[in-house]
Order: C-alpha cells, then sequence, then structure tokens
C-alpha cells in the first residue's frame, strides 16, 4: 500500500509537476472547482436552493478561473517572463533556449538518469531541444549531448548529480519562468479573475434562470433602493 | 537595473530553480488575495461604506484562514518525509517536493472549504455583535451568508415571477442573501 504511494509521488512526472508553479496552480484551480460547491452542497446548515445557487456560482467562478489561468499564464507570463530573464541576465552566460517550453524539457530530462532520458516517451522531449543549443559557458558544448552522450564522439551522458555540481542544470533559467508564472499567477488570479467573472459571470447566472427577478429585487420606496444598489455591490465581489 | 535589485532577483531565480515548493504561488496567491480584494472593495465609491468594510473584512478573514490553511497543513505532512524514506528507502527530498504538492490539493480541495464552513459564520457573527455595540447598521442590512439558514424566499431565485409581497424591503434583503451565500474564496 504504502510502497505504490511512495514509488506515485516520487516519480519524475509527480516531481516535474511539483516543481512546476504552472502545473501546480492548475490542479489547485481545478480541486477548488470541485471541491468548493461540493462542500457547499454539504453544508447543511442552508437550505437546498440556496446551496445550488450557491454550488453553481461557485464552480462557474472556479472554471472561469482556471479558463483565464490557462489563457494567460503559458503565452503571457511563462514565455513572456523567460524572454525578459533572458535579457536581464545576458552576461550570465545562458544558452540561447527559444522559449520556456524548451528550457523546461531540458530541465525534465536533466533530473532522469541516463537510461530513463532515451525511453521513447520522452522522444517529445529530446525533440524539443535542437542538437544547434549550446552551453556558452562550456567552450560551446552541445546540450543534448549532456542529456543523451554521443557515441561518435565518445561523449557520455552526464548524470543529474554532475550536472548540479558543474552548473549544468541553468537553474537560473528555471527560476526565472518560475517566478514569472508566480507573478502571473497572481495577476491572473487576484486582478483579471474577479473582474472578468464580474462581467460574465451574472449573465450566465442569468441565461440559466439562476437570478432572482427584477421585480423582486428592485422596490419603489427608498429603502428598498439602498439594498438592491448593496446587492449589486455585493454581487460584484462575487 | 540596480546592482542590487539584479543580485536579489538572481537570488530568487536560482532559490526557485532549484528548488520550486507548490507551497509558494498558493501562499503568494492567498497573500494578494488578502491584501487586493479588500482595497478593491473598500476603493469602491459607489457603495455604501458599512457594506464595504463588511465585505471587505469577510474577504481578508476567508484568505486569511486560506493562508494559515496552506501553512498548516504543509508542516504537518512534511515531517512524515523522513518515516516514509526510512520505511520505504525512497529519497526524503523527493517524498517531501510530492507531500508538498499533495497537502496544497488537499488544503485547496477539502481542508479551506471545511475551516470556512465551520468558522466564518461564528467569526462574522462576533464581529458583526461587536460592531454593532458600536454602529447598529453593520452587517444588519447586508447579512451575506450568517441568516441564510431561515429563508422562506430561496425558491423564489428559480422563480421567474415572484409575487407582489416580493416588493417589499424583507425580501429584497433575502434575496441578497441568498445570492451572497457562498465561500468567496480564492486562496
Amino acid at each position: 500500500m504504502l510502497g505504490p504511494f511512495i514509488n506515485a509521488i516520487t516519480s519524475n512526472s509527480f516531481q516535474t509537476i511539483a516543481q512546476n508553479t504552472d502545473a501546480c496552480v492548475k490542479i489547485e484551480t481545478a480541486l477548488k472547482a470541485v471541491g468548493r460547491p461540493a462542500f457547499t452542497l454539504m453544508d447543511k446548515n442552508t437550505d437546498k436552493d440556496t446551496r445550488k445557487y450557491a454550488a453553481v456560482k461557485e464552480l462557474l467562478y472556479q472554471l472561469l478561473c482556471f479558463g483565464i489561468y490557462i489563457a494567460i499564464i503559458p503565452p503571457i507570463f511563462k514565455n513572456g517572463g523567460f524572454k525578459l530573464a533572458q535579457k536581464i541576465f545576458k552576461k550570465e552566460g545562458l544558452p540561447a533556449f527559444q522559449n520556456a517550453k524548451q528550457m523546461l524539457a531540458y530541465h525534465h530530462l536533466a533530473y532522469m538518469t541516463p537510461a530513463q532520458r532515451m525511453l521513447d516517451k520522452n522522444k517529445k522531449f529530446r525533440d524539443l531541444i535542437p542538437a544547434t543549443l549550446v552551453n556558452p559557458k562550456d567552450n560551446n558544448a552541445i546540450l543534448l549531448e549532456y542529456l543523451i552522450g554521443n557515441e561518435k564522439k565518445g561523449i557520455k551522458p552526464l548524470l543529474k548529480g554532475t550536472m548540479e555540481k558543474q552548473g549544468k542544470m541553468f537553474e537560473l533559467a528555471k527560476g526565472s519562468i518560475e517566478l514569472s508564472s508566480i507573478i502571473g499567477s497572481v495577476i491572473g488570479l487576484t486582478i483579471l479573475a474577479p473582474e472578468i467573472s464580474h462581467l460574465i459571470l451574472h449573465p450566465i447566472m442569468n441565461a440559466l434562470h439562476l437570478k432572482p427577478d427584477e421585480n423582486g429585487a428592485v422596490s419603489t420606496d427608498s429603502q428598498s433602493k439602498s439594498s438592491s444598489s448593496e446587492q449589486k455591490f455585493l454581487d460584484k465581489q462575487a | 537595473m540596480s546592482g542590487f535589485v539584479y543580485n536579489q532577483l538572481k537570488k530568487i531565480c536560482e532559490s526557485l530553480g532549484r528548488h520550486n515548493d507548490a507551497l509558494y504561488a498558493v501562499l503568494a496567491i492567498a497573500m494578494f488575495k488578502g491584501v487586493m480584494r479588500p482595497t478593491f472593495t473598500m476603493m469602491d465609491k459607489e457603495s455604501d461604506p458599512k457594506s464595504k468594510k463588511y465585505a471587505a473584512f469577510r474577504e481578508g478573514l476567508t484568505e486569511a484562514i486560506a493562508f494559515g490553511s496552506y501553512l498548516a497543513t504543509h508542516n504537518m505532512v512534511l515531517p512524515l518525509a523522513v518515516p516514509l524514506a526510512r520505511k520505504t528507502g525512497a529519497s526524503p527530498k523527493k517524498i517531501k517536493n510530492g507531500l508538498s504538492l499533495l497537502s496544497v490539493c488537499l488544503t485547496a480541495g477539502v481542508v479551506i472549504p471545511v475551516v470556512c464552513n465551520l468558522t466564518l459564520k461564528p467569526i462574522m457573527d462576533g464581529v458583526s455583535k461587536l460592531y454593532n455595540k458600536k454602529d447598529k447598521s453593520f452587517g444588519q442590512k447586508l447579512d451575506i451568508k450568517e441568516n441564510t439558514t431561515q429563508l422562506p424566499l430561496a425558491s423564489a431565485i428559480y422563480s421567474p415571477k415572484l409575487s407582489e409581497n416580493s416588493k417589499n424591503l424583507l425580501n429584497t434583503v433575502r434575496i441578497t442573501s441568498i445570492q451572497n451565500y457562498g465561500m468567496k474564496v480564492g486562496g
């Protein structure tokens, strides 16, 4: 029981996900989309219709956050942040990775044993790294040869520990991707998602007929007007 | 870019490159939401100041609960890494990374909703009572979730037409309660 669980959480794929901000936030948002409506529905202190309404609203909001996240983080913050970091850290002699995906593929393979790197399932990662990509700090050595070696030249692939010691993991480049992803997640989920959800969520709720009738919500006397404006205000916060 | 900023940025990036915990992103999100959302709420000039205070406090509180829950579960789960590594022979560092991601998932999906369900109502009730001593209108017109347990008009949200009675203030306030029921946690 314990063995398979530990094998699962220490597997390379799980470790890559655990070290990747983008993947972690996606998983977290997806879980929120399931967990929160479920717990809202389970709250027995509230009547059934109210629970339904709140659960649907919660579900839609989290799905919207997920969509916004997917739409803005990888193209804008992950790649944009990486490009910016390459400019800022120009004098650090980083390899000329074309994009964040290429760097992450290198990092993913570097974490594996040389035998694992050669497996068919990892071909997609190997293919992302061009044979022309070199390390300026190591006499323009080819990066792909660090990972899979070169029999003709008699070069053996490097182990993860060796690469870490020799500074061939390019932590600076990897960290810049993670930092820009964290910044993007904060901006996306803190500022953009609530604002966009305010524009989209209520029309969707209305379309689903999950809104009180306008006649019921608005009254002619001044007190009711005040309450109606509060309702509008609080809806904005949803 | 000045030398100091450059060096600090480089340090942060290198540190994140060596080890990026799943916790960092979710803590950053919870912290910024806890600050930004109440700030935006308080900046809304169209709304009643008392309503704003109530909503802002509630938002800040939910994010504080989220922040605390992430930290608490993380600190509870991580000490398990060493005994698990001894039992299974796996790398403690890898187990820590895995457990960290699992704790974040567990907290987001289960712990925060449960803690919010259990604690938000009593805390908001307590604060409303305290505030009502100074200002009786705080939280009364504005019940978001707390009084939704007795809502005879809850079914009204599914009715396209409401009765004449629905025009009175009481109903309006009740419907407000229905619309704003829920966790609205973003941490």
